[in-house]
């Protein structure tokens, strides 16, 4: 076989069974890998309980990992989220999605809970569950510097042990599973750690074929100016997009009370280069780089956590944001959603934490301590529990991250369609509303903007399924890594098949979510952003957005996805026709 | 949506890339909207039943030199790859459907290329260019598609063997009336001084619209910039150069903000001409005989394999010099600079000018138009000896 190995691991981690077991090729071209498989994994299980002991928790590759093509180091986790109730998946670059696939496995399926805590070590010879009480309580730092001969590890910390709404996973490299809590997932099962290794390389079909895909990305890249510009990605990580979104007035302020922080140049990318003289780093065999490391080695925030920790929360002091993101790195913990409920919290109460009290604030929010227990459930939970549910900024239980939804309208639907809730990444049309690639839109306009998320919707469900970097897709398009695809695995699917590829996994997570209860209600956003004007610009104004323009533009999403007027579809017809 | 179409349509018909008539634009949301020709209307909306594309564009190209590279392609071949930058970066092949392979229903085969690359060329028909999330990026894709594949067709004249009368009598109608004269009226016009950040904005924007009216860009692609004081006004990502209005980013020269991460990708280039020249304003366009002429080298028994990325020679084109150098950070910047400053101009490898003004935008523009309008000549001159030896 190329490009896939086939072969999924399932481990129980009760009866301490382990097997491996062939992946359909059915399967592996319905679905191909990472999220997609994942999803359909999820079939006989999304009912559950996140924390039931038989709800998997799944890592998933794709056929171009373990391949040279650019931004393809990649896997996905999927399991339910414990935040948001919704099927959730999350893509991250780590040096462990190769390890995973060189250890002869497409997927990695864990169920069960332990009896005392455990790591797992994997390599193609064997599976060893192993008694890990000595690392529970030590930070993701500890546990990883304790695994470092083992290969390539993802851990979780305090915060996914005391099973935190919105704990994360972290891995040995600097990637993090860090949204929707699958880090409250695994520590409920009581697994520390998962130790990967191997040799078993990937088998390519057309190898210099790919290699010419391998070159149209490459110069794509160069001609993409977020990626490798030299005010891009790869000169300054993600925080380039500090000032940019400063500029188009979308910076969250005061829990989005406000889209401009005058404070914000003091953690702009610039800021950051000036202050800690970054080296570049980033995900193995991925020339972009966007993840950047001081000169003291310690890795500097990404521009969601800087934006989250900074004007969200009212704080312009660098050295308290680079502390949040370690201390969130360490205990293991979502920084985006951790702040959002620090925001929410801080709404509640009427005034902002000061800088230094934000750090202990986060580990109290780890340990479930004083305020911190409150915080740990999340920002709706927070706000329905004081009885001020509107304070809350999320959709579907999900914090929004550092993207104000009233200076794009095309981000503003996609918070509301993503099937994990208030996340614009899983229709990527940041790129066309910000970047302007593939070409621009115009972000005050809902003319056209159901198509565009819907189309983006089912491309990024392609991409998080081969697995792909996202950032690639600033530069490249499933053209080339369509191409990149049939030269690995030797199967040409046409654009037309791999939108229907696209669909058919965003449309099984929809369905996943309308069996657990979710409706058109949740398809909606905080009535903040209907009735209170964001910060105007030099020459612009935000103003709330239109709720009867929003509304008709998701109707339209609705016909578009032929789902009825309510949002729904035939979930039992629907999955009953998938393979 | 409907006035996306209509705007993009008008676009087309400006830019004479289609038969009058001959050209419709297609798009679909939860609706199927289409301007135009009525036949490619209906086999643009099949497109986009088996597609899901937001727009579909189709050209039947003013005079048939997209048949006649489909003909003069070999029968085995299912692709065709011209040689400037535009395919080499964005296109990357255009795959080709002979009318032979139209029995059936020809949307299904239509689609199944066009879903695996931006533009297919359909003989019989002409271009199809998809818009995969916009109305504008289908005119995109078809402008480009037809930049390269005129660009590929000029070249290929100058190394055939025959050249039927027909298709002589067509290339001259195409000569004599379908390119335009470099010069307007307005380009007479000088411009004003660029003292003040709102002048140099309209003044961008005045020589961005002359630029695309002169057919020196094709679609808009192109970029223009201005230097003042210590920030560099630069056209952004994807701006259409004749509507730059609120499209300029102004980038400070010591990288305090990122606002310009949405700057054109040309942004190194545009700083190192800057730096090492110190010229005022730079203007970057895609003339397609500069483009030509830029790829005719007559070095015998050349090694290099790589003439885009490897070159490391500096030709003449009159004289503003040759190189070679990829698009962005692809290595395009590091060679221009050193080279542009003796003569204001330098064309790069297939792909186009870069001129600088010492004042204003006047002599940028003036730099450009001189040396297409030397490419044209040149060009014309080598076509016709070829054609008067037959």
């Amino acid at each position: 076989m190329h490009g896939w190995h086939g072969q999924a691991l399932h481990v129980n981690l009760k009866t301490q069974q382990t097997r491996s077991e062939q992946v359909s090729p059915e399967l592996l071209q319905s679905y191909l890998g990472g999220r997609g498989l994942g999803d359909r994994l999820m079939r006989e299980t999304f009912t559950l309980d996140p924390f039931d002991a038989d709800m998997p928790l799944i890592f998933a590759v794709g056929p171009l990992c373990g391949t040279d093509l650019p931004a393809t180091d990649q896997l996905a986790i999927v399991s339910r989220s414990p935040l948001t109730g919704t099927i959730f998946s999350n893509s991250t670059g780590s040096r462990f999605a190769t390890r995973l696939k060189q250890a002869g496995y497409d997927m990695l399926i864990i169920t069960g809970k332990s009896d005392k805590p455990v790591t797992l070590q994997i390599t193609p010879d064997s599976t060893v569950i192993e008694e890990a009480t000595a690392l529970w309580g030590t930070t993701t730092t500890e546990t990883l510097s304790t695994l470092a001969a083992k290969g390539s590890s993802a851990v979780i910390g305090p915060a996914g042990e005391a099973q935190v709404l919105f704990a994360s996973i972290q891995f040995h490299d600097g990637g993090t599973a860090a949204r929707g809590g699958l880090g409250a997932v695994m520590g409920s099962k009581r697994l520390k750690a998962i130790s990967v290794d191997g040799d078993i390389e990937t088998a390519v079909a057309e190898p210099q074929r790919l290699a010419n895909a391998r070159d149209d990305i490459l110069r794509l890249f160069n001609a993409s100016p977020a990626l490798f510009g030299e005010l891009g990605f790869k000169e300054f990580g993600t925080a380039a997009l500090v000032d940019l979104i400063a500029r188009r007035r979308m910076a969250p302020t005061a829990n989005f009370r406000e889209t401009f922080f005058p404070g914000s140049f003091n953690y702009s990318g610039p800021a950051l280069q000036k202050e800690y003289a970054p080296l570049k780093n980033g995900c193995h065999n991925c020339p972009i780089g966007c993840r950047v490391t001081a000169s003291d080695g310690q890795p500097l925030p990404e521009y969601d956590t800087i934006s989250q920790f900074g004007g969200l929360l009212n704080n312009d002091d660098l050295p308290t944001i680079i502390a949040a993101n370690n201390t969130c790195t360490a205990l293991g913990l979502d920084p985006v959603s951790a702040a959002a409920s620090i925001a929410t919290w801080s709404e509640l109460r009427g005034s902002f934490p000061e800088p230094e009290d934000i750090v202990p604030l986060l580990h109290d929010i780890a340990a479930r301590n004083g305020d911190g227990e409150q915080i740990a459930h999340g920002a709706r939970r927070l706000a329905e529990d004081s009885g001020r549910p509107e304070v809350a900024m999320t959709v579907k239980s999900l914090e929004l991250p550092a993207c104000d939804p009233r200076g794009a309208y095309g981000i503003a639907l996609s918070y509301c369609t993503s099937t994990r809730g208030g996340c614009h990444q899983q229709a990527g049309v940041f790129a066309p509303e910000i970047l302007r690639k593939p070409v621009a839109t115009d972000r005050f306009s809902f003319a056209g903007k159901a198509k565009l998320v819907k189309i983006g919707e089912n491309n990024n469900a392609v991409i998080e399924s081969l697995v792909a970097c996202r950032f690639a897709f600033f530069g490249a398009s499933l053209e080339e890594y369509g191409e990149a695809l049939a030269a690995a695995t030797g199967i040409g699917h046409t654009l037309s098949e791999l939108q229907q590829i696209g669909e058919r996994i965003f449309l099984t997570e929809r369905c996943y979510n309308q069996q657990n209860g979710f409706d058109r209600n949740d398809d909606t956003l905080p009535e903040r952003f209907f009735t209170e004007a964001g910060s105007h610009g030099e020459e612009f104004d935000i103003p709330p957005l239109d709720r009867v323009r929003f509304y008709e533009e998701r109707d339209r999403y609705y016909r578009l996805r032929g789902l009825d007027q309510f949002g729904q579809l035939n979930t039992t017809e629907f999955l009953g026709k998938q393979p | 949506m409907i006035r996306q179409v209509e705007k993009y349509l008008d676009k087309m018909q400006r830019d004479r890339i289609g038969k009058p008539g001959g050209m419709a634009l297609v798009a679909s949301d939860d609706t199927v909207i289409g301007q135009g020709n009525d036949a490619l209307q209906s086999l643009g909306s099949s497109l986009l039943e088996r597609l899901d594309l937001t727009a579909v564009a189709l050209v039947e190209p003013t005079f048939p030199f997209t048949d006649y590279l489909v003909v003069a392609t070999p029968t085995a071949e299912t692709r065709i790859t011209p040689r400037d930058t535009e395919t080499r970066t964005f296109l990357h092949d255009i795959p080709i459907l002979r009318s032979s392979q139209l029995s059936g229903e020809p949307a299904d085969r239509i689609a199944e290329l066009l879903g695996q690359r931006k533009g297919v060329l359909v003989e019989g028909v002409g271009i199809i260019a998809a818009g995969s999330i916009t109305v504008e990026q289908a005119y995109i894709n078809a402008s480009s598609l037809f930049h390269s594949l005129l660009v590929m067709y000029l070249l290929d004249l100058l190394t055939r063997t025959n050249i039927p009368e027909q298709e002589l009598q067509q290339l001259d109608d195409f000569r004599r009336n379908w390119l335009k004269p470099l010069v307007s009226p307005e380009t007479l016009l000088p411009g004003k001084d660029l003292n003040d950040p709102t002048t140099i904005l309209q003044e961008m924007s005045r020589v961005g619209r002359i630029t695309v009216e002169l057919g020196l860009v094709d679609s808009f692609f192109g970029n223009i910039s201005c230097r003042f004081d210590n920030t560099l006004y630069i056209s952004q990502t994807a701006a259409s150069l004749d509507e730059l209005e609120g499209c300029i980013d102004p980038v400070p020269f010591d990288n305090s903000s990122t606002c310009g991460i949405t700057a054109s990708s040309e942004l190194l280039a545009h700083r190192l001409i800057y730096e090492q020249t110190g010229a005022r304003t730079l203007l970057h366009g895609h003339p397609r005989f500069a483009v030509i002429m830029s790829m005719l080298c007559d070095t015998p028994d050349c090694p290099i394999d790589d003439c885009w990325r490897d070159c490391p020679h500096t030709r003449l084109l009159g004289n503003a010099p040759v190189v070679a150098g990829e698009v962005g950070a692809g290595g395009l910047a590091r060679r221009v600079a050193p080279i542009i400053g003796d003569s204001g101009k330098a064309v790069v490898y297939g792909h186009g000018i870069f001129a600088i003004g010492r004042d204003g935008f006047d002599d940028a523009l003036n730099a450009m138009i001189e040396t297409e309008e030397w490419c044209r000549r040149e060009y014309f001159r080598r076509l016709d000896m070829k054609i008067s030896n037959r």
